[in-house]
């Protein structure tokens, strides 16, 4: 056990391959080919398992024995899921109040849950503070290196898929984590001229807030139902990569996400969380048109490679809930 | 481009590794680990494309050069299944750059002959149900050059359908506890068993579930022959064969299948149950595998002594299906009283 434990942490990662899909619906809608890359379909749910993967197998082989990490969310599925497959413990901080679906979760996963603090901050505090013990690390959501270079596997496998260049890559933004990680694989690829659209949503759109006054800039709070968007503050990477790639920072209402959310589970039957909706209203609010219109992106277009994010925190109840909240049912 | 698609009908198939995920939930529910084979994730939406793309590649390569098939599509009541395997094979075909031709009933929606002639395929109406449209399928595939792609009954279909249980041997190493699927025609049961003589995995045991009312196989079990059933009477129009395939009858002598039925509403109660569970949306066909776990079918298996008490991963064949979105489930439920 022992052996295929240490085999595995050196060699296999722990995300898989996922499936690159034309979609006959959404390329109707843009009036160009889109392909979805189902990240939705990754063990634990969504894409994190990349990039965090990576990260806990690196930190894995120098030495670490106890992971921590500060989310509940996506990040922390990720996070437990490699601690399980590495054989080491980790432990995932949260705010007191955080349900007990999502800590049974976490458990079943194998993790130690911390309940602590009002909010995510205090949490993280805490999760810090752990990690400054013998042999321990903190698992960031999205802000390290080498989870960007986890990330980047996702196009490495674009390009063994196309072997040309789509005409765009369409992705969420939250933390900027992902942003990085595509944009250092088109690098590595040599696709640094292929077009990213990075959507946000109105109220968790910190890397447009950043972009529009060109450094930094923290949110007072995040307002937008797409909780997984959820930074107040984008990584400086994120905001470096708008220097070196063509990136179009997009916003889009949360009705407009949650819109996409249910179009696309009745197109293509797969429901995802509104953060992902967001990369989708680029295709259903016609933003692929209008930036083709405007010039920057080609009016014959390669297919778009929508990345379909995924996301653990959506059922069919809270998106009805959503959609009445936001008027549309 | 003539280069690169002969390669591709020679070497690359149509179909994808898909996915197979551990799910927290039906693991729970099962008291067992719950490995799900996402099918759903497939080119043309469903696990067809495995057996139909090997097919349309091998009849290609013999020199068709005309693929014809009879499909049907819903929400047209009177019709049966078929929809999923009609997507495959113009999907394959366009793969392969060769013409095919889609017969359908008169009375298929306008929605469905858009999105097949969006594939490439030629569509032509005709008849009132599947049947009639398939009898004008086989009379074109007389034609020189000319092949009718059955949706289920092909050895070809069911050796493509295989590849589907070579990913599970390469992705496990070592058997799963049991593999659940669901039978209409009988190909998948078809193929996965000769996936499992292949790997030799011949002793997994296969529960093979269907839903009250498109119970072919389920008769055909109880019966000692086959049985043709004389309607549909299922919700699960993608398992609407009235009779299943005699090989699907044959496998039941070399393999260890259990022959499960459910109700219309165990079904679709899964169906709302693994959307919410695990955020996919499939058919009440696929339900009907799903409900092998949801209605606790395992746990009744082992305590009658036909499964482990301590079972290795069970894997769960999410085969999936087009023909589904937010407002038919709800009907189904309102029409099946759970909502």
């Amino acid at each position: 056990m022992e052996g295929s434990l240490a085999a595995r942490a050196k060699g296999e990662h722990f995300h898989t391959v996922t499936p690159l899909l034309e979609s006959w619906a959404l390329s109707q809608v843009a009036g160009t080919t889109v392909l979805l890359k189902c990240e939705n379909v990754q063990p634990t749910g969504s894409f994190k398992i990349r990039g965090i993967g990576h990260f806990c197998q690196e930190v894995a082989r120098k030495g670490c024995r106890h992971l921590v990490c500060a989310s509940g969310g996506n990040a922390g599925m990720a996070a437990a899921y490699s601690a399980r497959k590495l054989g080491i413990p980790v432990t995932i901080v949260l705010p007191e109040g955080t349900s007990l679906q999502v800590v049974r979760r976490l458990q079943g996963q194998g993790a130690e849950v911390q309940l602590t603090g009002k909010v995510w901050d205090e949490a993280n505090l805490r999760a810090q503070e752990l990690a400054k013990r013998d042999g321990w690390e903190n698992v960031s959501p999205f802000n390290h290196p080498l989870i960007w270079e986890g990330h980047a596997s996702l196009v490495q496998e674009l390009k063994a898929e196309l072997g040309t260049p789509p005409g765009a890559v369409v992705l969420s933004v939250g933390g900027g984590g992902l942003l990085a990680g595509v944009s250092a694989g088109l690098a590595e690829v040599g696709w640094q001229h292929v077009p990213i659209i990075a959507m946000e949503t109105q109220g968790a759109h910190c890397f447009n807030a950043a972009v529009q006054a060109g450094r930094l800039v923290t949110l007072p709070d995040i307002t937008s139902v797409a909780r997984s968007l959820g930074a107040k503050t984008v990584v400086a990477r994120a905001l470096e990569c708008t220097k070196e790639f063509e990136i179009f920072s997009e916003v889009v209402e949360d009705a407009e996400a949650v819109s996409a959310v249910q179009r696309f589970l009745d197109d293509e039957r797969m429901l995802v969380e509104p953060a992902c909706g967001a990369s989708l209203a680029a295709i259903y609010s016609g933003l692929l048109q209008r930036l083709q219109a405007e010039g920057c992106l080609r009016p014959s277009l390669a297919p778009v490679v929508v990345i379909v994010c995924g996301g653990n925190s959506i059922d069919s109840r809270q998106l009805q809930a959503l959609r009445a909240q936001l008027g549309q049912s």
